[in-house]
């Protein structure tokens, strides 16, 4: 029995040392480094690449099967790196479990009076001496006045006082390690009861499930539908300004949300399931729609929609008009002929054939340049081809997101109050007309303090 | 423009290094004053430049909130030095002790001479979609007041694990000499390369020295380096404990250390992993996701983690645990700008 317990000593021990938390600290840094620097895929291709830059290629294949062995190309989710963040937690349940009950009783338990030598030892030491009766009762008003917590000895020497403020403060290093476990917690919750998964819906369609970071289909319980997505450009270049999805909710073959936007940083939640904007791209699909307003000589304005090569009608006349080609990004080179700069919708085009009574002309209408808009039969604007380009959804299920903020919170009050409000404690010695203080750290604040109580004490007196 | 205006500051900083050199060696309080009146109308062109860029940032995106020019690299170095520069004034003012504006005023001085040197973009940029937030604001200028505050620590903890080592053999001292004969190098080479580079946009950091076309003149760069690093190792002790009679004390060094990552640490918790969490939420969805930039300040903040356990509860005391700031910094540069230069993520705003 004796020495089953003399290993549970030496086990909780192990677990309430801070040499296994510097342990841990430098171990994980190093293990999380490792994971920024090989790539970070389930698929081997990208991690013989990366090793193939600085070996052979059959070396890179063997460094592979050492990296897949060890789980470095997946180190965030490897069995090794849970576990130490598993032994972080344990070490710092232990370390509070093994500290906080001494430091509670401290708070409560008066404690003796030292003797003088230990004072001698203290880096900071002031004496006044005043002639007064009543000094005693002087230096417990000004203290008790300055929020410190006193205990009276009657010593030999002469009366010892021993005053602190803030000493609670210690507490809040708890509430800091407290709010670590609280966000690993939130982690754990998250990882278990949620999912991440990310959607590519083109404009015009809906999907009813998401495809995890893993590849498999998580299925949302009600359909998402892009009604339509837009890019917004900066004046004159390809960088985008923003870019926004309108969405749609319909579950049970009902709409049960309609006219949601999403952007970039706004999100939108639905039954606990989050939708960000995260990308986009482009895909031709048959339903996609080149979409025009006509607008006739009395400036009556109609709406046309017409597929590839679909012939419409230009209202109130003979002409026949259909789309030939398509450009997202019209450009024009040095030598003065078109071509496309990007798939990005920078500048849509649309080249169009008019025919009347067997008559072809041809010509490129530009949705952002006006001048493009006129046609020998009216003003034709072409607004948008819709239904080729996808939004790019992340979606989340997160159940754990309250707890990692009431753990960061937490963690800022906790850091505060640690490096900030740092216990104050003195030791006065009063004998005869003497007055000695005494403080066992050397910063700065307490030397100013004792030296404003002693400013107190005198001015009073004058 | 605004970059003008900085690179004015600059020079003002490069300039005050020489200034504080001569008043520690002749101890005229006069210099003393003049030096710190340089870094001064430095640090005030440079707030008129930043307030200049802002008003820049502002004519594009109309936004008081998401105005604040730290959205790219350049912004971010330039914030970054004006926050050393602040921070050092402060402590100067405080403490009435400007000994250590040598070191500060290099470090100032190589920041803004690679903004020349690392082929990055001055111009005023409009904000790409992910950077329009307002947590911009509050994320990014928090975590360089932070890196910056980690700036300082690192030269005050250098100084006094220089001052403090006994053995000229320890790893230590050997380290932390080899990094000040480093810093040093490398604020002459940046001075060069900016002085010799004929066109801006092809000058690339130590083409003047040790890369240059020249295989003498690298050769001779090289050899520079190497004496530069045996002239600290072998006289470092001695030139730094001439700031002993300006009351730099190990001591007070160490305190300073303290208390500047005792500021710095709760604000990079905060700005850097809380901030950057919360709007990582909002953005990506998802708080934490082992990105390379989330990764290294969590490192980071292990690192500077550590220094206060050790500092707090095994009473270390001396230059061990100022050997930890210096590493700290070490690791807060690769997090700033390595990370940017080397890894590939979503904080690639950052990158070049």
């Amino acid at each position: 029995m004796g020495k089953f317990n003399k290993w549970n000593d030496r086990v909780w021990n192990f677990f309430a040392s801070v040499d296994l938390a510097v342990a841990l600290f430098i171990i994980i840094s190093i293990g999380a480094a490792i994971g920024t620097v090989i790539p970070q895929s389930i698929e081997p291709e990208p991690v013989i690449r990366f090793f193939s830059k600085f070996m052979s290629v059959s070396s890179a294949h063997k460094t592979y099967e050492i990296v897949s062995l060890f789980d470095l190309n997946n180190v965030y989710h490897s069995w090794w790196f849970t576990f130490l963040l598993f032994m972080f937690a344990l070490n710092l349940i232990v370390c509070s479990i093994d500290r906080l009950p001494s430091l509670l009783k401290s708070f409560k338990t008066s404690t003796k009076p030292y003797p003088p030598e230990i004072f001698e030892k203290m880096p900071i030491k002031k004496t006044i001496e005043i002639n007064n009766d009543k000094i005693l009762e002087k230096v417990k008003e000004v203290l008790k006045k300055k929020g410190f917590l006193t205990h009276l000895f009657e010593t030999s020497e002469g009366v010892q006082i021993q005053a602190r403020k803030w000493s609670k403060t210690r507490l809040a290093v708890y509430l800091t390690h407290l709010s670590i476990l609280i966000i690993l917690s939130g982690a754990l919750i998250g990882t278990f009861f949620g999912f991440r998964g990310s959607m590519n819906i083109v404009e015009g369609t809906g999907l009813n499930f998401a495809i995890s970071d893993e590849g498999k289909a998580i299925p949302l319980g009600f359909e998402v539908r892009c009604d339509k997505f837009e890019v917004e450009y900066y004046e004159n270049s390809g960088m985008p300004k923003a870019y926004r999805s309108y969405l749609r909710i319909i579950e049970n073959d009902q709409i049960v949300k309609e006219n949601i936007v999403i952007e970039v940083n706004q999100p939108f939640t639905y039954k606990g399931i989050t939708f960000y904007q995260a990308s986009y791209g482009f895909q031709p699909t048959e339903h996609a729609e080149f979409r025009f307003t006509y607008v006739d000589k009395t400036g009556k304005q109609y709406d046309i929609n017409a597929l590839f090569e679909e012939k419409f009608k230009i209202p109130g006349t003979s002409v026949t008009a259909y789309v030939i080609d398509f450009s997202p990004a019209l450009g024009v080179d040095e030598e003065g002929r078109l071509f496309n700069m990007s798939t990005d919708m920078i500048n849509p085009a649309v080249l169009v054939v008019f025919e009347e009574k067997g008559n072809k002309t041809q010509q490129w209408i530009l949705s952002k340049i006006p001048e493009t808009w006129e046609t020998p039969y009216g003003k034709l604007r072409f607004n948008e081809l819709w239904g080729v380009q996808f939004t790019g959804l992340q979606v989340r299920q997160d159940p754990g997101v309250p707890l990692i903020y009431v753990g960061s919170i937490l963690m800022c009050i906790g850091l505060f109050i640690c490096l900030f409000l740092r216990p104050l404690n003195y030791f006065i010695t009063a004998n005869k007309n003497k007055v000695t203080f005494y403080s066992q750290s050397a910063k700065g604040i307490i030397e100013k303090q004792i030296d404003e109580i002693i400013k107190e004490m005198k001015g009073d007196k004058a | 423009m605004s970059y003008q205006i900085i690179s004015i500051a600059g020079l003002l900083y490069i300039l005050s290094m020489p200034v504080y050199i001569i008043y520690i060696l002749t101890k005229n309080k006069k210099l003393g004053f003049v030096a710190t009146g340089i870094l001064c109308s430095g640090a005030l062109i440079h707030i008129y430049g930043f307030i200049q860029r802002f008003k820049e940032m502002y004519s594009i995106n109309y936004s008081i909130m998401r105005s604040i020019p730290i959205t790219n690299l350049y912004e971010s170095l330039v914030f970054f030095v004006m926050c050393i520069i602040l921070g050092y004034l402060f402590i100067e003012w405080k403490y009435k002790n400007k000994s250590f504006g040598v070191f500060i005023s290099i470090l100032a001085g190589i920041t803004i001479g690679i903004t020349d040197l690392l082929g990055i973009t001055k111009e005023v940029q409009p904000l790409v979609p992910a950077l329009k937030s307002n947590w911009l604001l509050a994320h990014v200028t928090l975590s360089f007041i932070a890196y910056a505050a980690f700036a300082i620590s690192f030269i005050t903890a250098l100084l006094h694990v220089i001052m403090g080592s006994a053995n000229k053999r320890s790893f230590k001292y050997i380290f932390s000499t080899f990094l000040l004969g480093l810093m040093v190098f490398m604020f002459i080479s940046v001075i060069l390369d900016i002085l010799t580079g004929v066109n801006p946009k092809s000058v690339k950091i130590f083409h003047s020295t040790l890369l240059n076309s020249s295989v003498i003149l690298s050769i001779f760069s090289w050899i520079l380096l190497t004496a530069l690093i045996f002239l600290f190792w072998k006289f470092g002790d001695g030139i730094i404990k001439i700031l002993q009679n300006f009351k730099i004390t190990s001591d007070f060094l160490e305190d300073i250390t303290y208390k500047v990552i005792a500021f710095g640490f709760p604000i990079f918790t905060i700005g850097g992993l809380v901030f950057g969490a919360i709007w990582a939420d909002q953005a990506w969805g998802r708080y934490w996701g082992w990105d390379p930039k989330e990764t290294w300040s969590l490192i980071t903040w292990f690192v500077y983690a550590f220094y206060l356990h050790a500092k707090f509860i095994r009473g270390w005391k001396g230059t061990k645990t100022s050997m930890i700031a210096v590493i700290g910094f070490l690791v807060t540069i690769f997090t700033y700008l390595g990370v940017n230069l080397f890894l590939s993520g979503l904080h690639s705003y950052g990158s070049m």
